[in-house]
């Protein structure tokens, strides 16, 4: 199923609208990302972006506009929320393991719990993605014995076990020390490989030439411009994209 | 003469026994009702509707900011004029329970608050409900930060139930106090129920740091 793009597959975003109160963060969204693409948004803190990604899983509420995921409409119907989230996996900043759960546990808990899967069965799964990420002998340690950017592979593991076809990334790398950025982002390049669907907010423009198929810039809750890596570096189009990468690439 | 007769003691020990049974049994049912009225109590005072919860900051206050002592009174003298009669042990329980409720509640919102929202987006895009986000996550990384006040408060409450003498709960304190009344031994029998309670105190909290030191155990880093 997760390799096989389908016209169905994949988010759209039609007149997608939002505000905080009377703060519009998100004004008339059009956007399609197809199964299997891999997008990656960045733009300044408080352009919408986070909020553009949660609003797939309905982790945010939209206000108007339409979001379908795999042909499913985020309508805020419970049936829906729990189709939609059962395809989507997403990554935190904060990493956000359960703190009281060891490795092990933190990768099983939902897949107990939510997919009704036995100990046995949860476990063998866990393991396979925890060795997959590369966190082999850890499995029985707790979060807090673990470096920031081993956590934030067990939180890539944990929502890998779910089986999703699409995932999330929501600054995966900010809250990391400079020298944990790179086996993070070694992972999430390796799922990329591998045809996950993947919308990624991240400032690592590195990891936007290498990984992404398009690169889109936002600002105060709009899109400003959409394009290829290459042409995104090399060429941006927009004036607020150029003063953007201006000051993040020096 | 010895300053304290060793005998006296030995020979209050079963009315002592029969005044220690009672004040266990009063502990624990004002214990384990406290704890549950301080689960719906922060329940209610987190609720969405205002109005809920500020009714619960207002009892938490009443209840902080007035003798524990004149509560006691009041459930026992003063709720039969207003309808209610309760006997001299129920009375005792609910005083002790009200008394130790407005405690928990407040402990128990302390560790609420030490669970992080952000755990909260996370369960939801793993598909975990609301309840088994409640159950599975908060609770347990709640109880851990509530712990150390909470087991205060249980401490607090068996000590405070000597208290409950003052209506005529045949409690450890009575049985000294009434044998004190008839035969002047304060020395031996205030000590005897002071040993007595400090052993109930021990015991209590050591079973609770045995918890506090289980639940910390994920924590302790590298």
């Amino acid at each position: 199923m997760a390799n096989s793009p389908t016209d169905q597959q994949g988010i759209t975003f039609s007149k997608v609208n939002k505000w905080y109160g009377a703060l519009h963060v998100l004004r008339d969204i059009d956007l399609k990302v197809a199964g299997g693409e891999k997008v990656v948004v960045c733009g300044p803190s408080g352009s919408g972006k986070s909020t553009l990604i949660r609003c797939v899983n309905r982790l945010e509420e939209h206000q108007s506009g339409t979001i379908v995921v795999d042909g499913i409409e985020v309508d805020g119907t419970r049936q829906n929320i729990d189709l939609v989230r059962r395809r989507v996996g997403m990554v935190f900043q904060n990493f956000n393991l359960y703190p009281h759960l060891t490795i092990l546990d933190n990768c099983t808990l939902a897949q107990r719990w939510v997919s009704g899967r036995s100990r046995k069965e949860a476990e063998e799964r866990a393991l396979h993605y925890l060795e997959r990420v590369r966190i082999p002998d850890q499995v029985n340690k707790y979060p807090s014995q673990l470096s920031g950017g081993q956590q934030q592979r067990v939180a890539i593991a944990r929502s890998l076990c779910m089986a999703p076809d699409i995932m999330l990334f929501d600054e995966p790398t900010s809250a990391l020390d400079p020298e944990l950025v790179r086996e993070v982002l070694d992972t999430m390049a390796e799922l990329a490989s591998e045809g996950m669907t993947m919308i990624c907010v991240t400032h690592e423009m590195g990891f936007a030439r290498q990984v992404a198929d398009r690169v889109i810039f936002m600002d105060q809750g709009t899109v400003i411009e959409s394009a290829s890596p290459e042409e995104f570096f090399d060429n941006p189009k927009e004036e607020r994209t150029r003063r953007f990468l201006s000051q993040i690439l020096h | 003469m010895t300053i304290i007769d060793w005998g006296y003691i030995w020979d209050a020990v079963p009315d002592l026994l029969q005044g220690l049974k009672m004040t266990l049994l009063v502990s624990v049912l004002a214990i384990l009702l406290s704890l549950l009225m301080g689960l719906i109590g922060c329940a209610l005072r987190m609720s969405p509707l205002k109005i809920v919860g500020y009714a619960v900051a207002a009892y938490v206050e009443f209840i902080r900011g007035t003798p524990y002592l004149v509560q006691v009174f009041f459930v026992f003298y003063g709720l039969p004029n207003l309808g209610l009669t309760l006997s001299v042990f129920w009375s005792g329980v609910v005083a002790l329970s009200i008394w130790a409720s407005v405690f928990h509640i407040e402990s128990f919102r302390a560790g609420l608050s030490s669970v992080s929202k952000d755990i909260h987006n996370t369960s939801a895009s793993l598909g975990l409900r609301r309840w088994q986000h409640a159950l599975l996550v908060v609770l347990p990384i709640a109880a851990r930060s509530a712990l150390p006040s909470t087991l205060n408060t249980v401490v607090s409450t068996i000590k405070n139930s000597a208290y409950l003498q003052a209506i005529g709960l045949v409690e450890l304190t009575f049985v000294a106090v009434d044998r004190i009344a008839y035969e002047f031994r304060a020395t031996e029998m205030f000590l005897s129920i002071c040993v007595i309670y400090l052993v109930i105190v021990l015991a209590v909290s050591g079973l609770g740091h045995r918890l506090e030191r289980r639940l910390n155990r994920p924590y302790e880093g590298r």
